[in-house]
């Protein structure tokens, strides 16, 4: 389950990745791909009315 | 032992027909010797049907060797790719488990050549589920390894799914297959005769000529050992003939209940998929595949690096005195772009010159399914402009690893 979404920068330009926090505390960097399953899975928990957070 | 020694035989005069020997006779052909086909010569005994279509296995991992991520997890309670690769957990409140790779050294499975199993242990059993809850095993596939089956059309190919099943419990078991592109659904069931024993199971599957699967690198086809389920999932007919998805027939025949008791395992190994309709007597042997090409293949969907001491995973540059970055690249090409995960960002560090500084963080981005770029922070000491290593820090605990899993 999907705890948090942010946005990554890097050098203050996004990355095309997003750092997504799980419920039981693991980390994953995720592609903006949509052939990947986390981007769907993100994409399904933004229509499901969460918010992904801006970059630092 | 007599010898005739002629040049050719031929049938009597208007016969078209030489028999050599009697039903029941065996005709010896000496070692060394060859038999010689012109070229357009048929009845060898070997016609293209006894041809596989595919050259490498439908099924990745069937012998449940590669298992990158752990060799055994306990406390399961959720669904994931937790133990052997590419081998897919749906579970959904219904007890909890502790998976294994099991390693085979005698029984019925083992003398078929099989040297590991998947095997799964309730360890907490919920005997009455709620109506919704589920628990499947299984394996998802891409559509665009799936053509040669020619679903969706008049040309249509019949399946057979073959496998090495053991449990504590007696039983019939549900298999299905579910087209995720047209959902759809076809079945069949197997039965565990005898408790704590390897037998060998042969499922049949229709052709089905409506609904193409989609020519793509998206999942297309699920299919599901079903081991547990809620009032959902049971109450309707396993269907034999494809048709419209159906929740109420994925678990209609199924009773091994795998989840109403903590005594209670499940293990399986040998998994082939073929091309056409076999019986138990017809069913070509498994496809073996060494270590290397069966690791190769998982690796589409999945890599994750060894732990070493002072492991070098990625080379790069330090841009100023506190970063390093750099490019890191996946294993593989891999199924789509893949998520990367890694063990804590302290684990790491960025060697330079002679020396090597911890870092106090490291991420990844731009990843593609070839490369993704990695960028570490460190305290300080790095030289602008100059090479750079990503490396464990020496505690043996780095790792990075990569998902494009279904």
């Amino acid at each position: 389950m999907i705890n948090t979404v942010k946005k990554l920068n890097v050098d203050g330009v996004f990355s095309n990745t997003y750092v997504l926090t799980l419920e039981n505390g693991n980390t994953l960097y995720v592609p903006l791909d949509e052939a990947n399953t986390d981007y769907q899975n993100i994409l399904q928990w933004v229509a499901d009315g969460n918010t992904i957070q801006e970059a630092d | 032992m007599s010898t005739l020694e002629v040049n050719k035989i031929t049938p009597v005069s208007g016969g078209t027909t030489v028999q050599v020997g009697e039903s029941g006779d065996t005709i010896n052909i000496p070692a060394g010797a060859t038999i010689a086909n012109a070229g357009t010569s048929t009845g060898f005994g070997i016609t293209a049907a006894n041809f596989r279509p595919n050259v490498n296995p439908l099924i990745i991992n069937g012998d449940m060797a590669m298992a990158q991520r752990n060799t055994s997890v306990t406390g399961i309670t959720d669904d994931g790719y937790k133990l052997c690769d590419r081998w897919y957990e749906y579970l959904s409140s219904l007890g909890t488990y502790t998976f294994a790779q099991e390693a085979q050294t005698s029984g019925n499975a083992f003398d078929n050549g099989f040297r590991t199993a998947f095997r799964i242990d309730c360890t907490t059993a919920d005997a009455s589920p709620s109506a919704s809850d589920e628990f499947w095993w299984g394996m998802k596939f891409e559509g665009q390894d799936l053509q040669l089956i020619k679903k969706g059309t008049s040309n249509a190919q019949k399946l057979t799914l073959a496998f090495w099943v053991k449990s504590n419990k007696t039983g019939v078991g549900q298999v299905n297959f579910r087209d995720t592109d047209n959902s759809r659904m076809c079945s069949g069931t197997y039965t565990i005769s005898v408790a704590n024993t390897w037998e060998h199971k042969i499922i049949n599957i229709a052709a089905d000529t409506t609904g193409a699967f989609t020519n793509d690198n998206a999942e297309s086809l699920q299919i599901q050992w079903y081991l547990d389920s809620g009032s959902n999932y049971e109450g309707g007919a396993t269907p034999t003939a494809w048709e419209a998805d159906s929740a109420g027939d994925r678990n209609a025949s199924g009773n091994l209940n795998i989840g109403d008791n903590t005594a209670n395992d499940w293990s399986i190994t040998g998994i082939q998929l073929e091309v056409g309709e076999y019986t138990s007597s017809t069913i070509p042997p498994f496809q073996h595949e060494s270590f290397g090409d069966n690791l190769f293949r998982c690796q589409r969907y999945y890599f994750r690096t060894p732990v070493l001491q002072n492991q070098v995973f990625a080379t790069g540059f330090s841009s100023n005195s506190t970063t390093g970055r750099g490019l890191f690249e996946n294993y593989q090409v891999m199924r789509s772009a893949p998520s990367i995960s890694k063990s804590s960002g302290t684990d790491f560090a960025v060697h330079q010159a002679a020396s090597s500084t911890q870092t106090t963080g490291l991420d990844f981005y731009y990843m593609t399914n070839k490369t993704s770029l990695w960028y570490a922070t460190v305290s300080s000491g790095l030289t602008e402009g100059n090479g750079a290593l990503l490396i464990d820090d020496g505690g043996a605990n780095a790792y990075i690893e990569g998902s494009a899993e279904l």
